[in-house]
């Protein structure tokens, strides 16, 4: 599997089939028996300093992590100043920039237990890109949210791949691949089942495909 | 949740975290230190003799159980952080080392530990000082307040490296997953992440070890140490009055862990916060 640089892809698939512990493999979250995984040149497994790559891949979670005794603000800013060492003044407005660009600016002084759902993902979304990420990690973004909030994320999500950032994100979103990602990988039981185009893939004869549309698509 | 608390002042943001719940003025707890001191002090003014006498004459042993214990508490907490992180250890040999010092400290009773401490230690030192020519070591004396501070320490760091452990392990993995994630190390985590947050979760068995310590401090009246228990047991043994020599300094003790209690409580409240 390869992804490019700019490129959004998709992994859809069954639950249990492996698409998370796939893309925690990518920043060694898990740890893998065989094969490779190199990120940006760098192979994942006799890679000397694991905190230095991961600086460079930024992962969302699908129970958002936030860190709980700290505000959306200090959340941000956490991480520049420890891993980046950038100044306080200097992560303080990169912090709030990025508030502003997922649309919550007013919320940097709130703690997470006073976040809805959807603003929570938005400013784990906001954290990991604080780190000025080459790549993002989407481990089922929308899963753990109430229907009415999920939109407010995918838009995030949508207006970070239209500024060409590189993208895998693990979902059951269809509308989101359809409309975002460059390929949809399909996997199950650990193996990639079919790789192709949105417009390909859900018009697939494949039939573990065909199979596992037809349970996803409500429509 | 949905509303913005008011924040105090700056100085406090340290500690305020929206779900901290503010002290209330009157509860059962002024009941009781109204009720213990009251009688102290009934006692003391009304029945001067023996009561202030032995007042008079205890109140120095009051000190020294205060800075033992203080000082005891302040070494485990810092213990029982060492010893939790190693029980949490990767590494075979610091998590063996870890184990091994708490199973054997949480098998052996205080007060054998603290006997053997003044009474086996110096002998065990002064052994290996005579085997190593080494002067220092072959004339070691043992200093009471030393060797009390000492025992009680890694006495009590044993359950305090389980409780720290507990807390830690009660952190979802999730808050260190996302730390690593953003490219800290497993150090740095642990400070900025998981620690600040075990440290609230522990108050609670933490601060009940402080008061279970100063109630245990008492054992240490069995190697030489003049605290409140002793020096009760020395105005005792020239004035044969047990009951008002005892009344005395249970009372004593109870003022002083009901206010430890207060305390620890005033604390857990300013630093509780909401997952």
């Amino acid at each position: 599997m390869d992804v490019h640089k700019g490129e959004v892809v998709v992994i859809i698939g069954p639950s249990g089939s492996g698409k998370s512990t796939l893309l925690r493999c990518i920043n060694r979250l898990e740890e893998y028996d065989a094969g490779r995984i190199v990120v940006d040149g760098i192979p994942l497994d006799s890679a000397q300093n694991i905190s230095a790559v991961r600086r460079e891949i930024g992962i969302v979670f699908q129970s958002f992590n936030l860190f709980a005794h700290l505000t959306a603000m200090e959340n941000l800013t956490l991480a520049q100043r420890v891993v980046r060492k950038r100044s306080r003044g200097e992560s303080e407005k990169i912090a709030l920039e990025l508030l502003t660009k997922v649309g919550i600016p007013d919320k940097a002084r709130a703690y997470p237990i006073q976040l809805s759902g959807g603003q929570q993902q938005r400013v784990a979304i906001a954290r990991a890109l604080a780190m000025n990420p080459k790549i993002m990690l989407f481990d089922e973004p929308t899963s753990a949210l109430d229907p009415e909030m999920i939109k407010e994320v995918l838009d995030v999500m949508l207006a970070l791949a239209s500024e060409g950032m590189t993208m895998v994100v693990v979902s059951h979103e269809m509308g989101f691949a359809r409309a975002a990602a460059k390929r949809i990988i399909l996997i199950d039981e650990g193996q990639i089942i079919e790789e192709d185009t949105p417009e390909k893939l859900f018009a697939s004869r494949h039939e573990r495909t065909r199979q596992f549309l037809s349970k996803v698509l409500h429509m | 949740m949905e509303g913005q608390p008011k924040p105090r002042s700056s100085r406090s943001k340290l500690f305020y975290i929206p779900g901290a719940e503010s002290f209330t003025r009157m509860d059962p707890w002024w009941g009781l230190v109204v009720l213990v001191v009251g009688l102290a002090v009934t006692l003391v003014t009304v029945k001067a003799d023996p009561f202030l006498r032995i007042l008079l004459f205890v109140r120095d042993g009051v000190a020294v159980t205060a800075f033992i214990t203080v000082a005891a508490f302040m070494f485990t907490l810092v213990l029982g952080m060492i010893g939790g992180l190693g029980r949490l250890s990767q590494n075979w040999v610091i998590h063996g080392i870890a184990t091994l010092y708490v199973e054997i400290v949480r098998g052996i009773p205080l007060l054998v530990q603290l006997i053997w401490w003044y009474f086996a230690f110096p002998v065990v030192i002064q052994g290996i000082g005579r085997w190593l020519n080494f002067t220092a070591m072959a004339n070691y004396q043992s200093n009471a307040i030393f060797t009390a501070v000492t025992g009680l320490t890694i006495c009590y760091g044993a359950y305090m490296s389980e409780i720290y452990r507990a807390g830690i392990q009660s952190i979802p993995k999730g808050q260190g997953e996302a730390a690593r994630s953003l490219g800290m190390t497993h150090f740095q985590s642990m400070r900025h992440v998981v620690l600040p947050q075990a440290v609230r979760v522990v108050l609670p068995p933490v601060g009940n070890e402080f008061i279970a310590l100063l109630k245990d401090s008492c054992l240490v009246s069995v190697v030489a140490v003049a605290d409140l228990t002793r020096r009760g047991r020395e105005f005792m043994a020239v004035h044969f009055n047990p009951i008002e020599v005892w009344t005395m300094v249970a009372l004593l003790y109870l003022v002083m862990t009901l206010f430890l209690a207060r305390l620890v409580s005033w604390v857990e409240k300013k630093t509780h916060f909401e997952r």
